[in-house]
């Protein structure tokens, strides 16, 4: 009876201790809102120029302002410190600063510190993205709100270089007085939003600055809480502790469906899926690592009959929430195509089984083969690489392929890749699909050494591309690269990745086409004008 | 003593040589660094800048050398991707994994020597049966497995306990848990055998002949010597539980050293995996300094000298 009476007492002050330490997770602050988001980590420095990760400068771009801005549709850009931008000449860009802006330390924002900021992040090379701006020749401090960049050749995209990492404009006088390293524990920006607390790659919480230029931030807290598990992540979501959980796993979403106050839904991530095949061996290691090794991708019948194999709306519905594509540029942008050859009859059209037995043939394999070696990690970005090398892998051997499948753990798959030239014939890569920097991929000169593609005629029409700053004439050359894109075959595009988005129904939310999750206008609480 | 206790020491220093060295070559063995952080646009001309900037380009001799003389200063480096001092990272994240593996222990103790003592003073009981199922459950049962599952009922179900991160002093509840259930099924099984095997021993039916009572017996005789392959072992386990808790910080979003490290393992931050792998080593020979040392507290028959 004594033991009994005594267990009872433990259970009852163990319950005691967790109602206890419950107590303050059930008290809500009423007065203040908040919203949650759950990142995958890890998360760089907030000194955010230096780093070229995305998913750290999704941060970045709450506590700092850029000039200009990419629209949430991806149709366009916006002013964040240049109220107004005009293109003068072929290679000069003038930004009109909005009056009066300054940081959150009261430093002033203007020209001469955008100066600063653009010559620190094109002059240092120990900045990842400092390769970025090396189309930057000048800054040049016109007024006090006024600044004209040039660009060492006409630059048709440069609103998208100067909307991308390192974008992000940092107070010249602060970082001067504390150095870099104090700057990194205690950044500074003029963005809607101020770090008030964080600890490193862990959880950042960003308070809504009274003084920013377009208005107190409708939502007053913000933070990113680094969640490295995705199952811990739904769970969050569904305890109510978070409020928004990215890239929700299938396995997960039934659950969420039955769960009241989610809301479920889906946005291109703008990654897509490809296969890379060799279509040389001269750049990279290829000689000593695999001597005399002689690649049945290099022949481009073999190439075009490995696309016509494949059936991606299949592949698509194995990587689970994706749209199978055939292109190699997210198509909401003009230069992506539009329907013309991602749309279903374009890509039900690309599946031709019979077309790539007739390749195959053509090659040279009417009796079997050849024999091809697909690299893939188990897991990347997109997250079902396995899955997908797996299914791809049938598929080829069902038109004759001998298929040499090699999963590696994807930190051997980074060090295969980073040695280049150690791919045989495929490899498995996700790649983001906007498109300033689509065309350089292709061109003779790009540093990567395991996907080299050199035809001069390509390569005159990518220059042309990045150099023609008349806007129709630009998408003329645009439906010339394509045929040659296609006519490559180096890339075989299988699907754009979609992202299933969890999130609390306290919020409106507009899901950004770029696929990140930085939270400005396209957040609100919900009843409010987005 | 104290020529033991030096003796250790200087042991433990040799081991944190040996350790160095094996961090700094072995982090090298993965690759070039820049290789991996550079992005795609970075060309060979500016990876080679990059490796000059950090000191790649040198032998790896006398990046050894250099890593080595800064590091007995506490200067691990900036870690390339935070732009912080390494060991300002390490340091700010040491608590954490400490708070957690010493509640984990406690929690781990607290449950395996009453249940081991227990079972072994009714040996094939209906609770040392029991004991025994628990500890082969608690075994078995996957840290990850058990972790989510403790989040779905305490968090989600009942929404009576943080699902992760450290801001709220409850939130060490369910991790401390997970990583204290594996430890008491290990713990609580080898208090057993080593408290049988005790029992069995002369002097104990000596001192039961002599009328003394049970407690009196089991504190004061048997516990002493079966302490110490206990204290062993949890030694080991301790070590473990500071090195090992990846998993655990990971499932909870506990802000500790693992995390730290998988996350720079990832991204080749070769100043942090260094500055945290010789602070692991560093925890794990002061805990087993510290038993060793404790050996002699609780056995006088121990002779250090």
């Amino acid at each position: 009876m004594t033991i009994v009476n005594r267990k009872g007492i433990l259970v009852l002050a163990l319950l005691a201790v967790l109602a206890l330490s419950a107590a303050p997770l059930m008290a809500q602050d009423m007065e203040e809102s908040e919203f949650v988001f759950a990142h995958g980590g890890p998360i760089r420095t907030l000194d955010a120029p230096v780093t070229w990760y995305i998913s750290t400068h999704w941060l970045a771009n709450l506590l700092y302002d850029c000039l200009i801005w990419r629209t949430v549709d991806g149709s366009g850009y916006v002013g964040q410190a240049a109220e107004s931008w005009e293109n003068v000449d072929d290679v000069t860009w003038r930004f009109n600063l909005r009056p009066g802006i300054t940081f959150h330390n009261g430093e002033p924002l203007d020209a001469n510190a955008v100066k600063w900021n653009i010559d620190r992040v094109r002059t240092r090379e120990d900045f990842m993205v400092q390769p970025q701006w090396l189309d930057v020749a000048e800054v040049i401090v016109v007024d006090e709100t006024t600044v004209d960049i040039k660009t060492v050749a006409p630059t048709p995209y440069f609103e998208f270089i100067v909307s991308f990492n390192g974008c992000e404009l940092l107070p010249p006088g602060y970082i001067e007085e504390v150095g870099e390293e104090q700057f990194a524990r205690a950044p500074v920006g003029s963005g809607p939003y101020v770090l008030s607390e964080f600890s490193e790659s862990d959880r950042y919480v960003f308070t809504a600055w009274d003084d920013y230029w377009g208005g107190r931030p409708d939502i007053d807290r913000v933070i990113y809480q680094v969640i490295p598990e995705q199952s811990a992540q739904v769970a969050a979501l569904l305890a109510g502790q978070v409020d928004m959980v990215a890239n929700v796993p299938s396995a997960e979403v039934p659950g969420l469906e039955a769960a009241e106050g989610i809301v479920l839904t889906s946005e291109t991530a703008a990654v897509m899926q490809h296969l890379y095949l060799r279509v040389e061996t001269e750049t990279g290691n290829m000689d000593s690592t695999y001597p005399d090794y002689q690649p049945a991708t290099l022949d481009a019948n073999v190439r075009h009959a490995i696309s016509s194999a494949l059936d991606r709306e299949l592949l698509a519905e194995v990587h689970g929430s994706a749209l199978p594509r055939t292109g190699r540029i997210c198509p909401h942008f003009p230069e992506g195509g539009g329907d013309s050859f991602n749309s279903a009859e374009g890509v039900a059209a690309a599946y031709n089984p019979d077309r790539a037995r007739e390749l195959l043939a053509e090659a040279g394999y009417a009796d079997g083969g050849p024999t091809i070696y697909l690299d893939s990690p188990t897991v990347g970005r997109a997250g079902s690489e396995k899955e997908v090398a797996e299914v791809v892998a049938v598929m080829l051997e069902e038109v004759g392929f001998n298929v040499e499948l090699n999963i590696l753990d994807p930190s051997a798959y980074g060090e295969q890749i980073s040695s280049g030239g150690n791919n045989r014939d495929i490899m498995m890569v996700s790649l983001g699909c906007s498109v300033p920097l689509v065309p350089l991929f292709y061109q003779c000169n790009w540093v990567q050494a395991n996907y080299n593609v050199c035809n001069e005629d390509f390569d005159a029409v990518a220059q042309a591309i990045l150099t023609e700053m008349d806007g129709e004439a630009r998408l003329e050359l645009w439906g010339q690269w394509w045929e040659y894109w296609f006519d490559t075959m180096q890339t075989v595009t299988l699907f754009e990745s979609q992202a299933t988005i969890a999130y609390s129904d306290e919020f409106d939310f507009t899901p950004r086409k770029d696929g990140w999750y930085t939270f400005r206008e396209n957040l609100k609480l919900a009843g409010d004008d987005m | 003593m104290q020529q033991f206790i030096a003796t250790r020491v200087v042991q433990g220093i040799i081991t944190l040589i040996i350790v160095s060295f094996l961090a700094f070559f072995l982090v090298r063995l993965k690759g070039d660094p820049v290789d991996i952080t550079a992005p795609p646009t970075f060309n060979e001309d500016q990876k080679q800048r990059l490796r000059e900037l950090w000191g790649f380009d040198r032998p790896l001799p006398e990046q050894y050398l250099i890593f080595i003389t800064k590091a007995v200063t506490g200067d691990f480096g900036i870690a390339y991707l935070s732009k912080r001092p390494a060991m300002e990272l390490v340091i700010e994240r040491l608590g954490a994994t400490w708070l957690l593996a010493g509640v984990a222990s406690l929690i781990g103790l607290s449950v395996a020597l009453p249940l081991g003592i227990i079972s072994s003073l009714n040996r094939n009981s209906f609770f040392d049966l029991g004991s025994t199922m628990l500890a082969s459950i608690g075994t078995a049962m996957p840290s990850f497995w058990l972790g989510l599952m403790m989040i779905i009922f305490f968090s989600v179900r009942l929404r009576m306990l943080p699902a992760f991160g450290a801001q709220d002093p409850s939130a060490i509840i369910m991790p401390s848990l997970t990583m204290g259930v594996g430890m008491a099924a290990y713990l609580s099984r080898l208090t057993r055998s080593a408290m049988l095997e005790v029992l069995n021993e002369d002097y104990v039916r000596t001192a039961y002949s002599k009328g003394l009572i049970t407690r009196t017996v089991v504190f004061r005789h048997a516990m002493k010597n079966a302490l110490i392959p206990i204290m062993t072992v949890f030694g080991l386990q301790l070590g473990w539980l500071l090195g090992g808790s990846v998993v655990v910080e990971s499932v909870f979003s506990w802000p500790g050293l693992g995390r730290l490290m998988i996350d720079s393992i990832g991204v080749r931050d070769n100043t942090v995996v260094q500055a945290a792998l010789l602070f692991f080593s560093l925890s794990f020979i002061s805990i087993n300094i510290i038993i060793d040392i404790l050996y002699a507290v609780i056995d006088p028959r121990i002779r250090f000298d």
